[in-house]
């Protein structure tokens, strides 16, 4: 089979869903814009060289809806000839249309492939418009339709993660967030037109533009401050708004491309897929699965855990995260993991995590001269995901 | 001209100033809330409007906060805007109606006073709140123009939920003023009125805070404790259940003192002058800031344990020291709660021989004889004087009324043998042979006139109905031990439960289906409705649960089955009778009392109202109709076949929230915003005025040629929506938010108000979701913990959560 190359891999800003930047943005703008964005700002590339977009999404429906990998893509002024699909994988939705894209070219059915992701939770909240269980199995079996924090309750509750370790866990990816973005360090990010509907003199409203430039959930914290906050999900619980991920809208696009296409069109590589896979585990305790992910992946790759440069694993919640760094032995290597912090301060917009965690993935290595890099993060139903990257 | 409260202003915005605004705001007028700019301003803040306007925000802000409610629906507050009264003074020009609440200081007001008069436009009404400075000192430098347009509008805190409002004509006051004012209070406003004169404290306060002063000190002279004095002066004599020293805590002790202190000043000639004189332990809890409530200490205490354990305590007046409290018990107060009546539980107290009896009959005798020598002093009347102390201090009956339970000329005779002077007034009463203050003749209630030595009709309000009065005047027409259905005029009936809480039975059912075959052959219309008293009272505060729990002992499910079916039955006859029925509800209209409404044609309700469907705390759901009920009237509230495109979802989930959780509404707007209410639903603002007002809705139904609903399907959530239920449910159980069983209820109730096994979407009769209710009821008096529920709930009168 042949190599995926990654020559570009970009995202917006992660803004808070519905108080934040893109309050007013749509999801077709943020998701065309990247796509754009990510052939413009690529030496050589041309929209038309590409075949297919992958575009992940958590909650296709509505403004997301109608198929927004190809309606994006038509937002973003490519030729008609280049198709597009959306993908859906809960939170590894992005990852997942990441592997796609590549698949198609490691597999020699394309040449030229885009896979990305966007979400705003604005506009399609979490569990869609109109949530809909199946009557008998909902009543049968509710924990495939489970809330996501009763899940983050259990992993704490069953595997001892305690409120003082999440607090800490959540200061320091706030922590860390801040001083990325102070030190400029957040070079994956390219600044994003949002728009907001303004009232004018004469009482009507207009539409306007402005640009957004940095992800504007970064609260820095004290582990105390943040033990002061109340639990959510569960009365006698643990698991806060303040050591859970935000809700954010956002998006990110990777052009992929074969060795031939590079050299035919003049793109350069900047890295490769090694490998990705995905993994089911129980749907009341969907945290753990990337305890089980990073393992089958540095196994499918022939790697270890100190073989990795740069861990980006998704903080759906600290309790799950810590546990999962715990099980597989990554925090040993502490140093390496959500160096610039993590989805606690940065956001989650679900079906664009996995590819906006594989562009700052990418950034990351490269300001560390790193060789490797793993993108992980659980689902909801209960599954995890993990793709290994390689810096060229 | 026609008079309108367009834009009203209300100058201090205090405790007093920002209720006064919260209440215009909830009638609808646009409100200026002034007040004056801090006096401590740095140089750069006086040019700072926020900070010049300090005071009235955080005035305005408390309002918006306190508790209970001040709003009816905080929305109101948009039509509130504050200012200082330096700089937006000019927009006092574009009021109709200016009142002035600021602190009582006679110089103070003057110089505000002469401010206002700048700038008012001529023919606006200007009032002052003030409750103790005579409105001839303040309006002694008016013009003649401005006199004619001023008077004293005296409401009680708090100003939403005290039903009094005193107006005060001044001398020279237009009686069109007063016209337009008293009749604005009472229908816009909802307030009760009462005519008082411009004397120290006007009418309830007067007549109040004598009777506190003469209480605390009586009590130390005859040896009695604080507890003892309440549990006296509670209930078993139609006082509140706070009576004297839990008031005043309520109230704050500042506020009893200096109305004391006022009546003590002014008041030189007054024969009881003495009692108002506080004994000095009052004087000392002043000057230590033990207030009451608001200090968190006062006559009473409630302390803390390490455990959190609430512990009550009460000040030994001796000592200056809080002791633990204990409840006293006096045989009089025993032997009144065998009493079914007030006006038996009255004389059973009065006339019982232990020490706390005679107490009670010594404060009595001081009630009477200060409230008859008040007459003319302070009003003209003695309805304003009985009228005041039931609406200003939630007394069930005034000075004169219980003077009547009691026998008027029996106290006067035990009076005159125990050496207590019977007013002279009072004597001349009796001696041309009048028994009576108030009597009752061919449904019209008269009151014994003093000045003019009859009786004289009581005057009411052209929309009142008073069916104590019709039913005085052979106007029943059916009647049981529970309900009767009365001719009130205009071929409209009213049918008026009158059980303990006007709790839901058997007969109610029963005297339903007669009265709608009744008012089918003889009538064009029906108010279901009831008057009676209470603050807030209850219009139903839901089934009789000891019927219930009968019928589940003697394990009779098949006559819970034949009841329920029978009320079904009944209700949905009357929903598509030949005639309209409007239901009444005011203070508490919880579960089966919120399904009567539910089920009516049309609500017209109390602007105080409790409204719910709450069966779940007693381990039942709504099975009178309200199931459906709700439903049909989120569904019917969408314009045509919006409901058929409509996720709907979005009616489901609040429905059934509203009945899983047993949301309740804490004013008739919120009971709206719950969707208790529907658009052609009305909010009155008068509670006197709610079966009158309920009648009219009847009439202009009638008028405007009535068409009964025609009976069609109901589009319904289907097995869709409990489906989202149970993945819901499922997260707030493992959340640990609800208990096991509220759960298995919440599952069952999705199912009964989706309309059962069926696709979402589909039409269904409104029999079947009726049927549906009936099963899961029986189903769940079936259940141990429902009927631990019930138990509880009987015993405790509190829902148990197990």
């Amino acid at each position: 089979m042949r190599d995926a190359y990654i020559v570009q891999s970009l995202r917006t800003p992660g803004c808070k869903q519905k108080r934040g930047f893109f309050k007013e943005t749509r999801p077709e703008e943020l998701a065309s814009f990247i796509m754009k964005t990510v052939v413009d700002k690529t030496k050589n590339m041309k929209a038309e060289y590409i075949s297919d977009i992958m575009m992940g999404c958590s909650f296709p429906e509505a403004e997301q809806g109608i198929n927004i990998g190809r309606l994006a893509g038509q937002m973003a002024g490519f030729p008609e000839s280049v198709s597009g699909a959306t993908v859906n994988r809960f939170c590894a939705s992005g990852l997942e249309a990441i592997a796609l894209a590549a698949s198609r070219v490691m597999l020699g059915w394309s040449e030229v492939t885009m896979g990305g992701g966007v979400e705003s939770m604005t506009f399609v909240p979490m569990g869609g418009n109109n949530p809909s269980p199946h009557p008998e199995f909902s009543a049968t079996n509710p924990e495939n339709y489970i809330s996501m924090g009763i899940t983050a309750e259990n992993v704490a509750n069953r595997y001892n993660v305690s409120r003082e370790d999440q607090d800490k866990f959540a200061a320091e990816s706030q922590r860390k967030a801040a001083a990325a973005r102070d030190g400029g360090l957040f070079t994956e990010i390219v600044p994003t037109p949002a728009y907001r509907y303004v009232q004018q003199e004469d009482g009507t409203y207009k539409k306007e533009q402005f640009i957004v430039e940095h992800d504007d959930g970064i609260r820095e914290s004290t582990p105390e401050a943040l033990g002061k906050l109340r639990t959510v999900f569960a009365a006698q619980g643990s698991v806060t708004a303040g050591n859970s991920s935000q809700t954010t809208d956002g998006a990110a696009a990777s052009i992929i491309a074969s060795k031939e296409a590079c050299d035919k069109y003049g793109l350069e590589p900047i890295a490769r897929l090694v490998t990705y896979t995905t993994i089911g585990c129980r749907s009341d305790e969907m945290g753990v699965g990337p305890k089980y992910a990073i393992p089958a992946a540095l196994k499918q790759a022939g790697l270890n855990v100190e073989d990795i440069d740069i861990y980006e694993i998704n903080e759906a919640f600290a309790s799950q995260a810590l546990y999962c760094l715990r099980e597989t032995g990554v925090d040993k290597y502490m140093e390496r993991v959500n160096i610039h912090g993590g989805a606690i301060a940065l956001g989650h917009p679900l079906g664009c995590t996995g590819a906006k965690l594989t562009a700052t993935c990418l950034a990351n290595l490269k300001e560390v001269n790193g060789k490797y890099g793993i993108v992980s993060m659980c689902m909801g139903g209960g599954m995890g995901a993990a793709a290994i990257f390689e810096r060229l | 001209m026609i008079r309108k409260v367009r834009k009203a202003a209300v100058i201090g915005s205090g405790i007093m100033g920002g209720g006064i605004a919260a209440l215009l705001a909830g009638a609808g007028a646009d409100v200026l809330l002034l007040d004056i700019v801090p006096f401590d301003l740095t140089d750069e803040e006086k040019n700072d409007k926020a900070a010049r306007n300090k005071i009235v925000q955080a005035g305005f802000d408390g309002a918006l906060a306190a508790k209970p409610g001040l709003f009816y629906d905080k929305k109101d507050a948009a039509r509130i805007s504050i200012g200082n009264l330096e700089d937006d003074i000019d927009k006092l020009a574009d009021c109709d109606w200016i009142v002035e609440v600021v602190v009582e200081n006679l110089k103070i007001k003057q110089d505000l006073f002469a401010k206002i008069e700048k700038v008012r436009k001529p023919g606006s009404i200007v009032s002052s709140n003030t409750s103790g400075i005579p409105l001839k000192d303040i309006s002694a430098n008016f013009s003649k123009e401005f006199k004619e347009h001023f008077m004293g509008t005296h409401f009680f805190n708090p100003v939403r939920y005290m039903h009094l409002l005193e107006l005060i004509p001044g001398a020279e006051t237009l009686p069109e003023i007063l016209d337009f004012i008293a009749a604005y209070g009472e229908k816009n406003l909802g307030k009760g009125i009462v005519w008082a004169k411009d004397t120290p404290n006007f009418v309830g306060n007067r007549i109040g805070i004598q009777g506190i002063g003469a209480s605390v000190n009586a009590m130390l002279e005859d040896g009695l404790t604080i507890p003892e004095v309440d549990a006296l002066f509670g209930p078993a004599l139609g006082r509140p259940k706070t009576a004297v020293f839990k008031t005043t805590d309520l109230v704050g002790l500042d506020t009893m003192y200096h109305v004391s202190k006022n009546s003590y000043e002014l008041c030189q000639d007054d024969e009881k002058r003495d009692t108002m004189k506080l004994p000095d332990f009052i004087n000392q809890m002043v000057e230590k800031n033990m207030l009451g409530n608001k200090t968190q200490g006062g006559f009473y205490k409630t302390e803390l344990t390490p455990e959190w354990k609430k512990i009550r305590k009460v000040l030994n007046p001796a000592t200056m020291e809080y002791e633990d409290l204990t409840r006293p018990s006096f045989p009089c107060l025993d032997a009144a709660k065998k009493e079914a009546t007030l006006a038996g539980k009255i004389k059973c107290v009065l006339q019982g021989d232990d020490k706390g009896a005679k107490f009670a009959w010594k404060m009595s005798v001081n009630a009477f004889q200060y409230a008859a020598n008040r007459i003319p002093e302070i009003a003209d009347t003695v309805i304003e004087i009985d009228n005041s102390m039931k609406w200003g201090y939630n007394f069930e009956m005034g000075p004169f009324e219980t003077w009547d339970a009691y026998g008027v000329k029996d106290a006067a005779q035990r009076m005159e043998e125990e050496g207590y002077e019977v007013p002279v007034n009072v004597k001349a009463m009796l001696d041309a042979g009048n028994e009576s203050f108030y009597k009752l003749e061919n449904g019209v209630k008269y009151y014994y006139d003093f000045a003019a030595s009859e009786y004289k009709k009581v005057p009411v309000s052209k929309t009142m109905v008073s069916l104590a009065a019709a039913k005085g005047n052979n106007k029943t027409v059916l009647s049981n031990s529970s309900a009767t259905l009365v001719d009130i005029g205009d071929d409209v009936f009213c049918l008026e439960f009158h059980t303990k809480m006007n709790a839901l039975n058997n007969e109610i059912v029963d005297m339903l289906a007669q009265a709608n075959e009744y008012v089918d052959q003889n009538g064009v219309g029906m108010v279901i409705g009831n008057e009676a008293g209470g603050m807030p009272g209850a219009f139903s505060a839901g089934a009789d649960l000891s019927f219930v729990m009968g019928k589940i002992k003697e394990g009779k499910f098949s006559d819970l089955e034949a009841f329920l079916a029978g009320a079904h039955e009944t209700m949905q006859k009357n929903r598509y009778s030949s005639f309209p029925v409007v239901a009444a509800p005011y203070g508490m209209a919880l579960g089966g009392g919120c399904e009567t409404c539910l089920a009516a044609d049309r609500i017209v309700a109390h602007t105080e109202l409790i409204m719910g469907l709450v069966e779940i705390g007693v381990g039942l759901l709504p099975a009178g109709g309200g199931c459906l009920n709700l439903w049909r009237k989120y569904v019917k509230a969408l314009p045509g076949k919006t409901s058929k495109d409509m996720a709907l979802a979005k009616l489901f989930i609040p429905v059934f929230m509203n009945i899983s959780m047993a949301s309740i509404s804490m004013s008739a707007a919120q009971a709206a915003g719950k969707g208790f209410l529907g658009q052609n639903d009305r909010i009155v603002m008068n509670r006197d005025n709610l079966i009158g007002e309920a009648k009219k809705e009847v009439l202009k139904m009638v008028d405007d040629g009535y068409v009964p609903p025609a009976k069609e399907k109901l589009i319904v959530m289907g097995n869709t929506g409990q489906g989202m239920v149970a993945a819901q449910l499922f997260n707030m159980l493992n959340g640990g938010y609800m208990s096991e069983y509220d759960g298995f209820l919440a599952k069952r109730i999705a199912y009964v108000i989706s309309g059962g096994e069926v696709k979402t979407g589909t039409m269904v009769d409104e029999e079947t979701i009726l049927k549906l209710e009936r099963e899961a009821f029986v189903d769940f008096c079936k259940e141990e913990k429902t009927q631990a529920r019930i138990n509880h709930m009987l015993k405790t009168g509190k829902p148990l959560r197990n």
